[in-house]
């Protein structure tokens, strides 16, 4: 066994073995009852990882294991949206205000990158050589862009509106966004670069990134919340003391 | 024919690889930003009371001064146009600014809202509602106000139509905030008097 070998299966199998670890904390903590879509993510990645390391030592089976990895990238996309979802929801959830306008702006920002990832796929199919390979890369490529899209989107509300992230929310959300992230600049490479020992490479660096991610998650969910903020100490006149500062700026403003 | 698929090939092919690098261009500026938020969120604390200090300090009068249509008017009519564009667009723009900061000043008093709304006390808890409702509210309105001012200042011509309800709004937000300032001082001796 060469080291290439044994370094893509230590890479392949950690993060695993890590979610197993995440479902035990989301389990002690009771967090799959906030995050019901996370937590079955976490535990359908476990099962397709079972499924497919079956198939990959199996020999003889290259066919099914194909098959059987395109099926369930499909579903682990769609969970994917799943958790972005339930982020966005729990980011929203004390504004009845926001839970409206915010989600409101965040579909107009779903549709928009749907059709650059629609019209990427016909204007950049990739190379069509490595047949279901590349399609699938192309699949994903798409939804890595859009899913990368919406978790920015997500920070920048939430930066720009103020709005206060959960410890574990933010942990999942910045472990998927690194997952996404990578995920579209090694499968847009992937498009364009099909030869087996490119496959390889960019295969090593997303599990690798995959374990950084999984490591992340841990590592929030691990975390406690913190305790809430005391309350500002707001001084107790009601007289316009401050607005000298503002006066003498719309002052200088209006002398150029 | 055969170079004709050819040339369609190599299209193709170029057209893919300039897709990927830019892709992977917009992937690292991602990660970048993901990488940044997360660094920033560890280090980075909200100073509240800076933040409601900043929100007093806006003069509300002056804005309210610098979009007064009749203002606007006066000036039309007595000077030169020429001069009325020049003066407007100062207006304009010293009004973005006031616009910018109290949208940035409202961002601050939602996280001030956030945290009241966590607090044990119901009555502060609902404070906190209505204050980060209000602050979403006007950190909504300052954006279409800043588009708004924008265009005038770019076309100063423009007879455009009056300003979102800002005001109303941002007063609305101060009197929920020192309404919440208030309770928590009777309830938590939270409130400083002035000379302290």
């Amino acid at each position: 066994m060469n080291w290439h070998k044994v370094l893509s299966l230590v890479l392949w199998i950690t993060p695993h073995v890590l979610l197993g670890v995440l479902v035990v904390v989301l389990c002690k903590r009771r967090l799959y009852r906030e995050f019901p879509v996370f937590f079955a993510y976490v535990l359908y990645e476990i099962a397709q990882f079972i499924l497919l390391f079956a198939l990959y030592s199996i020999p003889g089976a290259g066919k099914q294991y194909a098959y059987a990895y395109c099926a369930t990238l499909l579903l682990s996309i769609a969970l994917r949206f799943g958790v972005i979802d339930e982020v966005s929801t729990d980011l929203f959830r004390e504004s009845q205000l926001l839970k409206v306008s915010a989600r409101r702006s965040l579909q107009c920002v779903t549709g928009l990158l749907l059709v650059v990832g629609v019209l990427l796929a016909v204007y950049a199919p990739g190379d069509n050589s490595g047949r279901w390979i590349a399609g699938v890369s192309v699949v994903n490529r798409g939804a890595a862009m859009v899913q990368c899209g919406l978790l920015l989107a997500l920070l920048l509300f939430s930066r720009f509106l103020g709005l206060s992230w959960r410890r574990s929310t933010f942990g999942i959300a910045l472990g998927l966004g690194i997952l996404t992230s990578v995920d579209l600049a090694m499968f847009a490479l992937r498009t364009a670069f099909a030869s087996w020992v490119a496959v390889e490479f960019f295969n090593l660096l997303i599990t690798g990134t995959y374990l950084v991610c999984v490591s992340i998650w841990i590592g929030y969910v691990l975390t406690l919340e913190l305790k809430p903020v005391s309350l500002p100490v707001v001084p107790n006149d009601n007289d316009n003391a401050e607005v000298e500062t503002w006066n003498r700026e719309l002052r200088q403003l209006l002398k150029h | 024919m055969e170079q004709g698929a050819s040339t369609i090939t190599q299209a193709l092919t170029s057209q893919t690889m300039i897709a990927a690098w830019i892709l992977v261009a917009i992937a690292f500026v991602a990660l970048g930003i993901l990488v940044y938020v997360a660094i920033r969120s560890r280090t980075r604390r909200v100073d509240l009371e800076k933040a409601v200090q900043a929100f007093r300090s806006l003069d509300i009068e002056a804005f309210r001064n610098l979009v007064d249509s009749g203002e606007e008017a006066f000036l039309r009519n007595n000077l030169s146009p020429k001069k009325f564009r020049e003066i407007k667009r100062q207006r304009a723009w010293a009004a973005l600014i006031y616009a910018w900061e109290a949208g940035r000043a409202a961002a601050a008093l939602a996280k001030i809202g956030q945290a009241a709304q966590r607090s044990s006390d119901a009555e502060i808890a609902a404070y906190g509602v209505q204050v980060a409702e209000n602050a979403f509210r006007l950190r909504l309105q300052t954006i279409g106000a800043c588009l708004h001012l924008l265009t005038e200042v770019v076309l100063p011509d423009l007879r455009s139509p009056s300003l979102p309800p800002l005001v109303d709004q941002y007063e609305r937000t101060a009197e929920t905030l020192f309404r919440l300032g208030r309770f928590s001082s009777r309830a938590q001796g939270l409130v400083r008097p002035k000379s302290a």
